[in-house]
């Protein structure tokens, strides 16, 4: 009986939190018309199409003035360029940390972590400054470059290095490795779980980027995928089936990218928790 | 011999280790501690990007700030948010992952099904709410007047449009909680809960006495990510009111965002940034000094 009951109030909450959701991607399969007349009672057709169209999307992909392939193509490779630098850059500064001893290396480090403390908000007009003055405004340069710093990477895998047997390190070491080849065929390849998590973070964290791109991206034709959708709706407001097209346009992708590695994302989440 | 060469080892490591941090610390350098005393120069100067016109004016900013009415009640409407989302969204957290905690065949479909509101973009999760939340065919009312509830407006009306921005945001983040509650949770050594049994402790005893007391870290931990999160609101308003309606919604962040990027008043949207920063230095220390005391284990 007790089963039953928690069986039920999970459902119900799983209700609550996959509804929105359910309701975006069956609502864009339907026709304006059809969505409006099903919505003021409550009916199975309030949910479930009468009749099926993947209208909304082909008007969506091929409107010439909102061209969301572009938009999403922007943004993947806005997401996969930093993700990839920031993987590089800072699993080398992590592994410096972790396993080589030079001279200030903790007060670095620790200059390095009192930057998590600051709010990137506080930074957005400087950052803006920043970026006018460098003459990178509107240009892929300023979504990317100012990204590629990790603090959090920095302190996950650092933690993560530590324990990689300092001697397997030293004894490659002694064969005449030197450190890129020890950081290359061995520390790499024994972190893939932790650079995965920290990894998916970060596209994750890019896909979703709205204000940065809203305040350094004029041209339309560079726009990522965000701020495009947050615009359409306030231009379109009446044509709930093609924003909702828009918006399962900019989901999908990133659910079943979700749903394939969310053993990584979920332990990336539980190791700043325990940890903090 | 050997001496020698681990000592030239040594001298390489030195160098190596300054090369591997290079990218990472110009990166640190360039966009954060550079752009941070440039936003405390600008703060403490009348500056206009259209005009470049700049002059020297010391605190005045900052004075002039905690007298706009604009901006302190984006002070009042962002904490209005915070008091109520940190309390209920924490209290939701840990009602799931006890929820979850037992392993049955499908409570791995009921944890996904939980955070996947996490994943869902803020544009999108925004976007998606604002319709919704429409009075005439949005779902929710639909849903409402299904329960025999009157139709309400709920962001077209300034008392409480910000619950509307509440809503979503607990919908949005009550997942990414769960798994850290989730986690505590599974920290708790299981024989604790055994011989609390055998003592004839009920459920509710052992939650009380056991299950809340160590998860205080945890508690703690997700009290502090939460106050930082809610003082920083912004996109989730951006996209759901556009800090409507009547600037009912607005919150700090939106506060700079147009100070900044509508007035072009960079001066004084960068003394908005320091005193948010101010804000939320004070309001983690407090509560990491207040919330760690009372951790014992």
């Amino acid at each position: 009986m007790l089963r039953i009951i928690h069986f039920l109030g999970m459902t119900i909450i799983a209700v609550v939190c996959l509804l929105p959701i359910i309701w975006m991607i069956l609502g864009s399969m339907r026709s304006y018309q059809e969505l409006i007349q099903n919505a003021g009672h409550l009916s199975l057709n309030t949910l479930v199409p009468v009749e099926w169209t993947l209208k909304n999307f082909t008007d969506v992909i091929f409107d010439d003035q909102h061209p969301f392939l572009r938009y999403v193509f922007n943004t993947l490779f806005v997401a996969a360029t930093v993700t990839l630098l920031v993987l590089l850059i800072n699993s080398l500064a992590a592994f410096a940390f972790a396993k080589l001893s030079f001279r200030g290396s903790a007060a670095i480090f620790v200059l390095f972590m009192s930057a998590l403390i600051i709010p990137g908000e506080v930074m957005l007009v400087p950052n803006y400054m920043l970026v006018n003055n460098l003459g990178w405004l509107n240009s892929f340069k300023a979504l990317i470059i100012p990204s590629t710093l990790s603090v959090f990477g920095i302190f996950m895998l650092k933690q993560f290095f530590e324990e990689i047997p300092t001697e397997i390190l030293e004894s490659a070491r002694l064969d005449g490795a030197s450190w890129l080849q020890i950081y290359r065929a061995i520390v790499l390849p024994a972190s893939v779980p932790a650079l995965i998590t920290l990894g998916i973070i970060t596209f994750l964290g890019n896909w979703d980027g709205y204000l940065w791109p809203l305040v350094v991206i004029n041209d339309d034709k560079l726009q990522l995928i965000q701020v495009a959708i947050a615009n359409f709706t306030s231009i379109s407001g009446t044509e709930w089936t093609k924003v909702l097209a828009a918006n399962t346009i900019a989901t999908v992708p990133i659910l079943i990218l979700f749903l394939i590695l969310q053993r990584y994302y979920v332990q990336g989440i539980t190791m700043s928790g325990v940890k903090g | 011999m050997a001496l020698g060469k681990s000592y030239s080892l040594r001298k390489s490591d030195e160098r190596t280790g300054i090369i591997f941090i290079l990218p990472a610390f110009i990166l640190l350098v360039v966009f954060v501690f550079i752009p941070m005393s440039k936003a405390f120069y600008y703060s403490l100067h009348d500056y206009m990007l259209v005009s470049g016109s700049k002059s020297f004016v010391g605190l005045k900013n900052y004075s002039a700030l905690l007298q706009d009415a604009k901006f302190v009640n984006s002070i009042k409407h962002t904490f209005y948010f915070a008091v109520i989302v940190i309390p209920v969204q924490t209290a939701i957290a840990l009602g799931l992952a006890l929820l979850i905690k037992p392993q049955h065949r499908y409570t791995g479909f009921f944890r996904t099904a939980f955070f996947v509101p996490v994943v869902i973009s803020t544009a999108v999760a925004g976007t998606v709410f604002k319709l919704i939340y429409n009075k005439d065919y949005g779902l929710l009312n639909a849903l409402l007047s299904a329960v025999g509830v009157p139709k309400i407006s709920l962001l077209s009306n300034p008392d409480i449009a910000m619950n509307g921005v509440i809503i979503l945001g607990i919908w949005k983040a009550v997942g990414f909680f769960m798994i850290i509650y989730l986690a505590g949770l599974n920290n708790i050594p299981q024989d604790l809960y055994e011989s609390a049994r055998v003592d004839g402790a009920t459920k509710i005893k052992q939650f009380v006495y056991i299950t809340l007391p160590l998860l205080k870290r945890t508690t703690a931990f997700i009290i502090i990510i939460t106050t930082i999160d809610a003082i920083k609101l912004s996109g989730l308003v951006f996209v759901l009111t556009s800090g409507g309606p009547n600037s009912s919604t607005e919150t700090i962040v939106y506060f700079i965002f147009q100070t900044a990027f509508e007035q072009m008043q960079m001066g004084y949207a960068s003394a908005a940034a320091f005193i948010l920063f101010f804000m939320i230095l004070i309001i983690s220390v407090v509560q990491m000094f207040s919330l760690r005391s009372k951790v014992n284990y």
